[in-house]
């Protein structure tokens, strides 16, 4: 289909505010009287609250009040679960237990807030914060988790027999018949560790009360701000209509933002309303550090059978996932994992059992790729070592097992987020991993320009890793789009935005349909007092779901502007075409009209509206996919390692994606572009350091090693477009797909450059201390 | 956390054992320390002054000694407790009697750091507490040879 505006490298609307800092985020918000928050937090990791004496913190000048959670009283209660286990599974296990506001009897991990002090500024409450006295009884930790799940474990819960949250085990085809009759079967451990999302704004709340008005607005950094005023509302007994939660420019979600709630987000609007006084909390990086989730802590066992040509038989994959102090987030990331393990490879046979254990780390959720990364890292290094073990090319088993475009669509039989058998809708995928291999010259390479270089004593690798990304699941999300009588465009959606530059590809989407300029089409997110209903961002779900809501919508205003220009023009519809701005004959277009000419005339001051119809040329329509979209994708890399300093320097590096239609080019690289910076953490760099009492001991970014920007190398993308069949727009989300194959593909192009070495990399993030360790074990 | 070493003392075995259980000599040997008081003859109190890195605040805390073999050796239980973190840690020290009158100390201990002091400071918390180590231990020295003088 010829497109005008989707798929076009249109300049971003939002970027002259946010260049020019005239965006807004949470913490320009101000208010007189405004008072300020501190939190005062755990400094053990698992320890009874004996005594907590805020006495000289109450006294304290400036303090107006501290709380504890003996002073909520009944206001008290665990945060709402956010997401439960899946109906659908036989004999699934869950445990939920959710966050608290404060800490009542007992510490479950380091940074837990005990006490918020309120005073008027932040110094202020810092200072009277560390006034407080708490009495501890420090209690043994549960950090590694096999030990965990250990019948003589001390319990993360006291109330729970062991630290069990969860158990599912799910399968496909018969993987120990497979076995039997495999020619080559492979088993390892696989331990892959925690990151933190490292968000470059960290979170911030604001509320205001207005006593008088009985009405409550919160500016929070959420990736969810319907949910949280539904819920705000629901805790603090309020009707939703009384509450407006406004996401405003938020510096990055990455997940950890969609958590709800956090006891923060449940206290300050409490605090607010309490006192009667906007009450204002920004967090600080190192708060940041351990008191904002995280994610990617599994232990895998895992066994792939294959036969002599290299084709995978089946996979059994057992793991335990570490969920930390508590499980709000249901079981979300252990069953991407699992369905992650697969890849886009077609597996007849596939048994796993996941175990979900309880932890004194900080609470894990899912962090850009959510479990994916690890499924993709566990199947990628399986089959490196299977090619190894067949003297098979790295790209050619890869081909070999690729699910092949006639099978779409695909069963996939495992249960995924949604709670419904995974379908892998459409793709072709042996046609992006062509797509990588030939942008990075992968036959030339291998044969001649490796072995050249290898002559000259330098050790290069190469490595190509292709992988799934499940996308854009329901339940739904609504838009409303209005032209306005200036002929301009207003568009608003429920979702909120972290920087996926919505404001522009919604914005495409309704130029599209309306013939607009893209920069006179205004788009509002996240603002419940604008578009009230929706679930939020996550799971590579914006442009999807939200997109296919804002075309749905615009589509229904295109018929509205055709049918009122089809009478004003005097010619039937199909003869009209929009553009510019204008509704005009086609064969004559000196006769026209502008849509704010039209819009003024559907809302007429004076005279009748016809019964039946509605005013003005406005729709709210919804989009709820039948299931999610699933993209697809292939990197493909060069590196150089230096095996004296375990530096690795990346000279290549290339995508294809295939995410269905593409709305923006541009921002569609800018995705892909940040999410491969955190895969390259997640592979070599950042990696959350616990010590064995659960004390995190590299919470700020001198120590923790964030990529920055001479780690990073250029990157390649290339497109391919197999538009999703589930929804008019054919697109499939892209948010995670930077992040998800990278920890595998640089532990295969690190291997592939140290080709002469007998070492394993079964491990993710490595570091260089790392793999100065796992070479000097193969010499030891 | 492991600390570990070695130091010899230009001075008898038996005037350093008084000198340890000194809680003057300890408070001006120990850099940073503002007060010890002696609770008694196995308890001390005190409060230490500690800069690591951008961190700085002062930890009131106690040391208990037991399992004394005067003067050879003694087992160290130390907690300290601050506005930016915690520390705890035990340890031995032992004394040889070395030649030409010099005392040989060798000193072992585990210590457990938390809040601040962990989150922030570990990076720099092994390099501090060496030097400080070593500071108050050339200290305790100079004061150990004018005594013995």
């Amino acid at each position: 289909m010829d497109r005008k505006y989707i798929g076009k490298r249109v300049v971003r609307n939002e970027d002259p505010r946010l260049l020019t800092g005239q965006a807004q985020f949470v913490d320009d918000v101000q208010f007189p009287g405004m008072l300020h928050a501190a939190f005062l937090r755990s400094e053990y990791a698992h320890a009874r609250v004996l005594k907590v004496d805020v006495s000289k913190a109450r006294e304290y000048p400036g303090v107006v009040a501290v709380f504890t959670a003996e002073d909520m009283g009944r206001d008290w209660f665990p945060g709402p679960p956010l997401v439960s286990p899946p109906p659908t599974v036989k004999d699934v296990i869950f445990h939920s237990r959710r966050q608290v506001p404060l800490v009542k009897d007992k510490v479950r991990h380091a940074g837990e807030a005990v006490a918020v002090v309120i005073a008027e500024s932040r110094y202020i409450a810092e200072d009277a914060a560390e006034q407080i006295e708490v009495e501890y009884e420090p209690l043994e930790v549960v950090l590694d988790l096999e030990k965990a799940l250990a019948a003589d474990s001390p319990r993360v819960h006291d109330d729970l027999e062991s630290n069990l949250a969860a158990q599912l085990f799910q399968k496909k085809g018969d993987y120990e018949a497979a076995r039997k009759e495999a020619e080559v079967v492979i088993k390892r451990r696989i331990v892959i560790e925690r990151g933190a999302a490292a968000a470059m704004e960290n979170r911030g709340i604001v509320a205001q009360w207005d006593a008088k008005g009985r009405h409550l607005t919160v500016w929070d950094t959420t990736q969810a701000p319907i949910p949280i005023r539904n819920g705000l509302a629901a805790r603090l007994g309020l009707s939703e209509s009384q509450v407006r939660v406004i996401a405003p420019f938020i510096g990055g979600g990455f997940g950890p933002k969609i958590m709800m709630f956090y006891p923060e987000e449940m206290l300050i609007p409490w605090v607010a309303m309490k006192l009667n006084r906007p009450v204002k909390w920004i967090e600080d990086r190192r708060e940041n550090f351990y008191a904002t989730t995280q994610e990617r802590g599994q232990v895998h066992d895992v066994e792939i059978a294959l036969d002599r040509d290299g084709r995978i038989l089946g996979i059994k994959d057992d793991f335990i996932h570490d969920t930390g102090a508590y499980d709000p987030y249901g079981l979300t990331i252990p069953i991407n994992t699992q369905c992650h393990v697969m890849g886009g490879y077609d597996i007849k046979n596939f048994s796993s059992e996941f175990r979900v254990a309880f932890t004194n780390r900080i609470i894990a959720t899912p962090v850009r790729g959510a479990g994916r990364p690890q499924g993709i890292f566990v199947i990628e290094r399986m089959l490196d070592l299977a090619a190894r073990e067949l003297g098979m090319d790295a790209a050619e088993i890869r081909r070999r097992n690729l699910i092949q475009p006639h099978a779409f669509p695909y069963q996939h039989e495992i249960v995924d987020q949604a709670f419904a058998p995974l379908v892998l809708d459409s793709g072709n995928y042996p046609a992006v991993l062509d797509k990588a291999l030939e942008m990075i010259g992968y036959e030339k390479f291998v044969k001649e320009e490796q072995p050249r270089l290898r002559k000259e004593g330098k050790y290069v690798g190469i490595a190509v890793a292709p992988f799934i990304e499940t996308t854009g699941i329901g339940p739904y999300e609504g838009a409303r789009v209005t032209v306005e009588t200036s002929g301009r465009v207003n568009v608003a959606t429920g979702i909120g935005t972290q920087g996926q530059g919505h404001f522009t590809s919604f914005a495409q989407v309704v130029a599209e349909q309306i013939g607009i300029k893209v920069s006179d089409v205004r788009v509002t997110t996240g603002d419940t007092s604008e578009f009230h209903w929706g679930t939020g961002t996550f799971a590579s779900r914006g442009a999807v779901v939200a997109g296919n809501a804002v075309h749905a919508a615009s589509s229904i205003v295109r018929g509205k502007i055709l049918k009122l220009a089809s009478k004003v023009l005097g010619a039937p519809e199909a003869e009209l075409e929009l553009e510019d701005g204008q509704v005009r004959i086609a064969d004559i277009p000196q006769k026209s009209v502008s849509l704010g000419e039209l819009a003024a005339l559907a809302n007429p001051l004076r005279g009748a509206v016809e019964p039946g119809t509605e005013p003005g040329l406005e729709s709210t329509a919804y989009f709820g996919p039948q299931y999610g979209a699933t993209a697809f994708g292939t990197h493909a890399m060069i590196v150089e390692t230096d095996p004296e300093t375990m530096m690795v320097k990346i000279r290549r590096y290339v995508v294809a994606e295939d995410c269905g239609t593409v709305l923006n080019p541009l921002i569609l690289e800018g995705q892909i572009h940040g999410g491969v910076s955190m895969g390259l953490g997640n592979s070599y760099y950042e990696k959350l350091h616990y010590d064995e009492n659960g004390q995190l001991l590299n919470a700020s970014f001198a120590d923790y090693l964030l990529v920055s920007s001479t780690e990073m190398p250029r990157i390649e993308v290339g497109h391919l477009e197999t538009p999703s069949p589930l929804n008019e727009l054919g697109t499939k989300g892209v948010g995670e797909a930077g992040a998800i194959p990278v920890p595998a593909l640089f532990a295969q192009a690190v291997q592939n450059a140290l080709h002469d070495r007998d070492f394993e990399i079964l491990e993710m993030p490595l570091s260089p201390n790392g793999l100065f360790e796992l070479l000097n074990k193969e010499t030891e | 956390m492991k600390i570990e070493g070695e130091y010899t003392f230009d001075g008898p075995r038996e005037t350093l054992w008084a000198l340890v259980r000194d809680p003057d000599a300890l408070a001006a040997c120990v850099p940073g320390m503002q007060k010890v008081e002696k609770v008694s003859a196995t308890e001390f109190t005190g409060e230490i002054v500690v800069r690591i890195g951008p961190l700085g605040g002062s930890f009131s805390g106690r040391v208990l000694i037991s399992d004394e073999v005067p003067p050879v050796s003694c087992a160290l239980t130390v907690e300290g407790l601050g506005k930016i973190g915690f520390a705890k840690g035990v340890g031995r020290i032992e004394m040889q009697e070395a030649p030409e009158g010099k005392t040989l100390m060798k000193y072992s201990g585990e210590a457990q750091i938390g809040g601040k002091v962990a989150s922030v400071g570990q990076r720099l918390f092994d390099t501090v507490s060496k030097s400080m180590i070593k500071q108050g231990l050339d200290k305790l020295n100079d004061i150990l040879k004018a005594r013995a003088a």
